[in-house]
Formats: C-alpha cells, structure tokens, sequence
C-alpha cells in the first residue's frame, strides 16, 4: 500500500520543483509530474494514458478559449473601458458604491469564464488605474483586484470546480446560483471595504476623468453593449426554458458575442485579437490539459484511491481541518487540481447534508487555492496588473479576507440546520438581505475607521 | 534557402512530437474499435442486429449484435440485455455465456453482449481503466474482451449539452446524454444514445418479451449494489426470485424502481411495453472510485487493498473481504438470478414458460472459472 502514496509524494514533489524551481510553465509542470508518477509506479511512460487524461476537460477548456476571445473583443471594441467610465461616473463620489462598482466590474469576466486569469487582465487591468489614482496603494489594489477575480471564478453561471466536484459525484451542475451568490456576496463586500474602504480618496470628477480609460459611449451608443446583452439573453433563455430553447453551449453563444463585438464599437482586426487572446488564454487550457493528465496517472498508479480512501477514513475533526487547509494548499497546483483531487473525496465523505450548499461550499473553499504560488493565477496576474514584482506582497493583503472566506465555508460544511437558516434569511425576507448587506456595510466602515497609518506606503499621486 | 529561425523551430519540434504522440496514442486508442469475438453456442437459432428492429440504426456506431435462441417447443420470450454500461463487465460476460453456452426447449432467449457498442469503442478521461481483459478458455485460447466507458463515444455523439433534459422533463448533468440507461424509451429522431434506446425498445415491443432483464454493476460505494431494481409490473416476479435465491444462500435484495427516477430501463422498459423489466446489480471495484492500482487483474479478481479499507471503516454497501469480488462469483450471481426469474415466471405462467439447460453451474463456475464455458475459434 506505501506504493501509491511514494508515487503521490513523487508526483507533487516533482510538481514543485519544476514549477517553483525551475519555473517551467504549469502545465509542463504537470505533465513532467505526471510521466514521473507512470515512472515511478513502474509503468514506463503510459503515452495513451497521458493523451487520454487531456481531453478529460476539452469541454472546459472550450469554454475558456471562446470566453476569452469574448473578453478581448469587448475590450478592443471599447465596451470594457466605456462600462468603466460610465459605472464610476455615476458612483464616483460615494466611496462605498465607487469601491463595490470596481469589485463587480472586476468580477464580472470571471462570472462568465469561471477562471480568475481573465478578471484580472481585462476589467483588472482596468480598474488598477483608477484605485491606484484614488490613492490606494499598488499592493492593496492587487490585492482587491486579485480577490475579485477569485470571486468572479467562484460566482454563477460558471464555476468550473463544481462543474469538476459534480462530474465526480454524479451531481448536475444545477440549483447551484443561489447558494453561490448567498456565499460570495457578502464575502465580497466585506472584503473591498475592509481593504479598500480607508485607503481611498473622494476626488472630483474632472480630476478623476484624468486617470480613467475613456469613454467611447458618445461615439457608439448603446450599441457599444450589444455583445453582452445578446450573450446574457441567450443565457437565461437557455437556463429558464431548457425544454424549448436549444442549447446552443456556452462555446457557441461566446463565440457568438466575440463575433458581435466586430461591429458593435471601435473597429479592430478580429485575426490580431483572436492570436492574443489564445496567447493569454494558453496557459490555463496547458494547466487544465495538466491537470488531466496529472489525475489520470493518480487514478492509473492507485494514488487517487489512496488519497480518496484516505481522506474518507479520516475522523471528523480532521476531515474538517483538511478541507480548510488542503483544499487551498493544494491550490498550489490550481484550484481546479484542489476540486478534482481532494474536492471530490471531501464532497464524498460529507454526502447526505444538503449536497448542493456542500459542494457550493467545498468550491468556495477550493478558489482560495488560486491565492498560492507557485500557480497563483488570481495573485500573479494581479501583481503584474498593479506593477509590483513582489507577489507576496499582494497574499499580505489578502489574509484576512481568505480566513473569513474559509470560515464561512466551514460554517456551511459543517452544520446543514445553518445552510437551511441562511436559505431561509436571504430568500424568505429580501428586504432583511438587503438591511443586512447595508449593516455589513455599515460595520466593517465602523471597524476600520479608526485611525491606523496605512505603513507599506507607494501611494500614487 | 533560409533557415527557420530558432522560435520557429522549436514550434516545429513541438508539432511533430506531438504528432508523434498523438499518432502514437491513436494505434491503441483504436485497437479498441474491434468488436470482441463471440462465438455462437449449440443453442443459438438466429443471429440479428439491433438495426433489424429500428432501420435507422443500421451502419452506425449503435448497431450491435442480437443473439436468438430458441427452442422447439412455443413458449415465452425473455430478452436479456448486458453491456449497457461497458465498465461494468460482469453483465457482458453473463450474457456471452448464455449465448455460447444454453440450450433452450422451450420459448425463446434473446441476447444482446454489447448494449451500448459505441460504449465499447473508448474509455473514460481520468479513469485509467485498463482497454481489455483476457480469459483463457480450456483449449488454450486467450478470449480478450473490451472494459469501456460508462458513456457513448464522443465521436459518435458530441457535444454534450449543460443540462440534459430527458423526454419527461427530468434534467440531469449533461454527460448523461450520453448514458444509454437514462436514454430509454429513446427517440427514433434523437441522437444516437436515444437511437440506440429505441432500438431496444422496439426489440423488446416486436418480440413480445414476456421477461427483460437489463445486467448492471455497480462499485462497491454506491448504494444500490447487490440488487434487483424492478418495475413495478414485475415486484412480485423479483421478490418470489429472490426468495427463492435466500434459500440457495444467495442474497439479493429487491428495490422498485423509482416513479420519480426516468430514462432507466427498470422504469421505461414497463411503462413503454407490456414487459417484465427488472435490472441485477452486482458489485464491481474495477469501476469505483476507492479502487488502487488495478489494472485488468482488478477487473478479474475484484481484489483491493483500498476496498479493504474502505469495508473496515462500513464505507461500502456491500460484505467486502480479503477474497475480494471475482468475476466468476459476480457472474454467477447474475445467471442464477436469471435462471430463477425464469424459473419463477414459467411457473406462474403456464403457456409461456421459457425452458433451457446448460447454464453454467455455480459450482464449476467458482471453480473451474469462466474459461471453463468460453468457447474457442473455428
Ligand atoms: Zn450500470
């Protein structure tokens, strides 16, 4: 039986060298991991298992190259920046809704392409600007940014850890919105105003028009914003009369809002957008095909079984203690890796409690995992976006927020009767949700007023 | 002439090993598109295809082979159904035996090895299950037989939609479009899971099936293993049976099918025709998700570490020891259920009883194994 948990070991150890030592790209990583397992485990280099194991998220990795492509074009055609303009136009001089405006434009790519990279480097690359001009430092807008792209992963249509739990667990991706928005909102809140809350600045209008991305509204219109009504028509269609309406996937329905996006704004070459678009998007389809690969060697060397009996076995107490700090550790490897690896196994052992608030919350949890290097994609990008080479620097930041966020989850996993009260609380009385969300509001600008010096200190003026 | 630049070369290396990969792959991954072979016992009186009952079938991936065998004297009908789900391979072999093995008097057995062929032509992304599994017959012949997927083969039916929506309503994750037993009663018009479902379905209304039984697996960690899932025209067949098992120590245990649950074959099969539809389960650690390293050893002895573990900590459904889940034993299982149901059924139905001899004995099953009743070429 210590056979599969060396090839385990082998396996992650592998991992972590290349990618942390030696800097390989992730996917590489993971394939050079995955042919060390067949190796160790005495298999020699199991070519077809190692193909085979690719194509175990084609449909993901689909979704993520059209979704892509649907996020360069709205950037080149000019709705980004123009959504941009005219959402802080309107709430510029409320600090409260100015901060959460830019939260949800950056968490809006990621609702669609349920990957964080995507947040970070369109709306992301964005908004940086503008809290960097209201005075927040670079580390604390990465910080924000990067927090908000793991959001946006998280938060409905797409989440494509659940996607992954459930295709392990037989579970339907469905029924899954509004757990998910009950578990991320307020999470997202708290945590734009607890990191950004104190560390911006009201300025004019005029001035702040200086800093910003322009509008091109005057120029286009409405019309500027056809692509994204046209993809989140088709998408409650499809979602509200499945009986009727044709799946036309989400593949097909980005692609058919990239295409849109040529002839709705500023005029661009598609071929250009499409080559950078795939150059961004190349990695995390390499991580996924990676990832395939990686499990499908776990599964055929026996360290899949071990880790799944294993954690099954596992007493309680450790079986909650591991999904807080396995799940995001495990992220090291990308969130995906931490829902198919561990996520599965932890859905498994929890089953029987309400299963969609449990996998919701195993998912939740799992996102964490894009905040830990070496993968890091919410955190990487974001470092980049803000211009500091320091990542860690951003993960500061964000400790508190992934505490809570962990907390919450465990609260969720841990004890059904408080699923079946925050069911009852934000569906039975929307005007309470709505009084408590402007209370959270209300206490963490109450909890972080009190005068403490911001010590880290590149403020851009 | 000029020389690539150094970018370009490594892009062109990365190419051609992929190619090289790729085509490397390919060799194996369509080695599995050959049809396993079956030889027609002294009991079969026709061989057909699904496609002889639904034309549309003919010269697709679903068509599959349709094993008569029929007695002299009239009698009932009773249609058995294995590899609906070609990862579960206890329920093709039970049926491969019958065919090379029974000979009927009375009435009529028709027999379908490979439910889902197009099933049969691929495995599953992140499963690792070994492509095939050997068994030695007595004369010395290796009889290899494929382990494939739970699903259709995507190159025979892609894409997936998100959600599938069943005719009845009923929505499940999509994937399962692709399941042949959430497919049934099928549609003449649908894609070819659908098609191969209504094939079946037209099978079982044009023979008049008296008895059809559908042979599943099940891993050891789900909750319906070890089973009979009947609809409810056929309750009282699946308890007298296996009443009848408790008394020869085999113990089955009997669920309805579930009104809610559609698209199965317990459930369709009886609503859709005047058939007895009744599903066997047996527990199979090839196909779990606890199981280590296996291989085609696994899929034959059913012996796992983890599984033992597993049994220790009551994760599982089902009694799990050292002597593992054999497939001779899981085999047996199978037909002596189906020897009872049509025991059972002939009994109570005079004028329709369906008689036949030779099915392998569990005695000699356990313990000459299943090369014992395996036929070889020529
Ligand atoms: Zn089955």
């Amino acid at each position: 039986m210590g056979n599969e948990a060396l090839v385990f070991v082998v396996m992650l150890a592998t991992f972590v060298v290349l990618s942390l030592r030696l800097k390989l790209p992730i996917g590489v990583a993971l394939m050079v991991a995955s042919i060390a397992g067949g190796v160790i485990a005495g298999l020699g280099v199991p070519i077809s298992h190692l193909v085979e194991g690719t194509f175990a998220y084609l449909d993901e990795i689909l979704i993520i190259a059209t979704a892509m492509l649907f996020m360069k074009g709205m950037q080149k055609s000019g709705l980004l920046n123009t959504a941009v303009y005219q959402i802080l136009q309107i709430f510029h001089n409320k600090k409260v809704f100015l901060l959460l405006s830019m939260m949800a434009l950056v968490m809006f790519p990621g609702l669609i392409t349920g990957v964080s990279t995507p947040s970070v480097l369109t709306t992301g690359a964005l908004v940086a600007p503008v809290l960097l001009h209201l005075g927040m430092s670079r580390s604390r807008a990465g910080a924000i940014i990067g927090m908000g792209s793991i959001f946006g992963m998280l938060a409905p249509p797409v989440n494509i850890p659940i996607m992954i739990i459930g295709a392990g667990i037989d579970m339907p991706y469905m029924g899954f919105t509004l757990p998910l928005l009950i578990l991320i909102i307020p999470v997202a809140i708290f945590t734009t105003l607890f990191l950004g809350y104190r560390h911006i600045k009201i300025i004019p209008w005029e001035e702040l028009k200086k800093g910003m991305p322009e509008s091109n509204f005057s120029q286009y219109g409405w019309k500027l914003y056809l692509p994204i009504m046209f993809v989140v028509f088709v998408m409650l269609l499809e979602k509200s009369i499945p009986h009727v309406f044709p799946n036309l996937g989400l593949p097909l329905i980005f692609l058919g809002g990239s295409l849109l996006t040529l002839v709705t704004g500023a005029p661009f070459k598609f071929s250009p957008m499409s080559k950078e678009s795939v150059k961004e998007s190349l990695p995390i389809m390499a991580l996924l095909a990676g990832i395939g690969m990686l499990i499908q060697i776990m599964t055929l060397t026996g360290a899949r079984g071990f880790i799944v009996v294993n954690i099954l076995t596992l007493p309680d107490i450790f079986l909650y203690l591991g999904i807080v700090i396995s799940l995001p550790l495990f992220g090291a490897v990308s969130s995906f890796a931490s829902a198919t690896v561990l996520g599965i196994p932890f859905s498994l052992a929890l089953l029987g409690q309400n299963e969609i608030w449990l996998v919701s919350a195993v998912a939740f949890v799992a996102g964490l995992g894009d905040l830990m290097p070496p993968t890091a994609l919410a955190g990487i990008f974001a470092a980049k976006v803000v211009g500091i080479k320091k990542y860690s620097r951003i993960l500061k930041h964000c400790i508190i927020p992934a505490i809570l966020m962990a907390i919450y989850g465990l609260f969720v996993i841990i004890d059904g009767e408080f699923t079946n009260w925050l069911e009852w609380f934000f569906l039975g009385f929307p005007i309470i949700t709505v009084v408590v969300l402007i209370l959270i509001i209300f206490f963490v600008i109450k909890l972080i007023r009190s005068p403490k010096k911001e010590k880290e200190g590149t403020v851009l003026k | 002439m000029k020389v690539l630049s150094k970018k370009n070369l490594t892009g062109v290396i990365i190419i051609v090993l992929c190619v090289g990969i790729a085509g490397f792959g390919s060799i194996e991954f369509t080695s599995q598109w050959e049809e396993d072979a079956v030889y027609a016992g002294p009991g079969v009186t026709e061989i057909k295809n699904l496609s002889d009952y639904f034309a549309d079938l003919k010269g697709t991936a679903g068509d599959t082979k349709v094993y008569v065998l029929e007695g002299e004297e009239p009698g009932g009908t009773v249609f058995v159904l294995g590899g609906a789900h070609p990862n579960e391979p206890a329920g093709m072999l039970a049926t491969v035996l019958l065919i090379e093995n029974i000979q009927v008097s009375k009435g009529k057995v028709i027999v379908i090895p490979f439910g889902n062929a197009s099933a049969y032509t691929h495995t599953e992304p992140q499963e690792a299950y070994s492509r095939e599994f050997a068994i030695e017959t007595i004369e010395g012949e290796e009889r290899t037989f494929r382990f494939g997927s739970r699903y259709t083969n995507p190159i025979h039916q892609w894409p997936d939609p998100d959600i599938f929506v069943h005719s009845s309503g009923q929505t499940l994750s999509g994937v399962e479009t692709r399941n042949l037993n959430r497919a049934f009663p099928g549609n003449p018009d649908g894609y070819l899971t659908k098609k191969i479902a209504y094939g079946i379905m037209e099978l079982i209304r044009k023979e008049e099936a008296d008895v059809s039984i559908d042979i599943h697996e099940a891993s050891p960690e789900y909750h319906i293993v070890n089973a009979m899932v009947a609809h409810q025209d056929a309750t009282s067949l699946a308890a007298e049976t296996s009443m009848e098992l408790q008394m020869e120590n085999i113990r089955i245990s009997v669920e309805s099918s579930p009104e809610r649950l559609r698209g199965l074959s317990h459930r369709e099969w009886g609503d859709f025709s005047d058939t007895k539809a009744i599903l066997f389960e047996t527990a199979n650690p090839s196909q779990g998700l606890f199981r280590g390293r296996g291989g085609s050893d696994l899929v034959l002895s059913g012996k796992d570490d983890f599984y033992l573990r597993a049994a220790e900590m009551d994760l599982l459904y089902v009694p799990y020891d050292e002597e593992g889940k054999p497939i001779e034993w899981r085999v047996n299982r199978h037909l002596r259920s189906l020897e009872m149901v049509v025991e059972v059924f002939s009994r109570n139905n005079p004028g329709r009883e369906i008689q036949f001899k030779n099915i392998p004995s569990g005695e000699r099953l356990v313990n000459e194994g299943i090369g014992a009743f395996l036929l070889s070429g020529e």
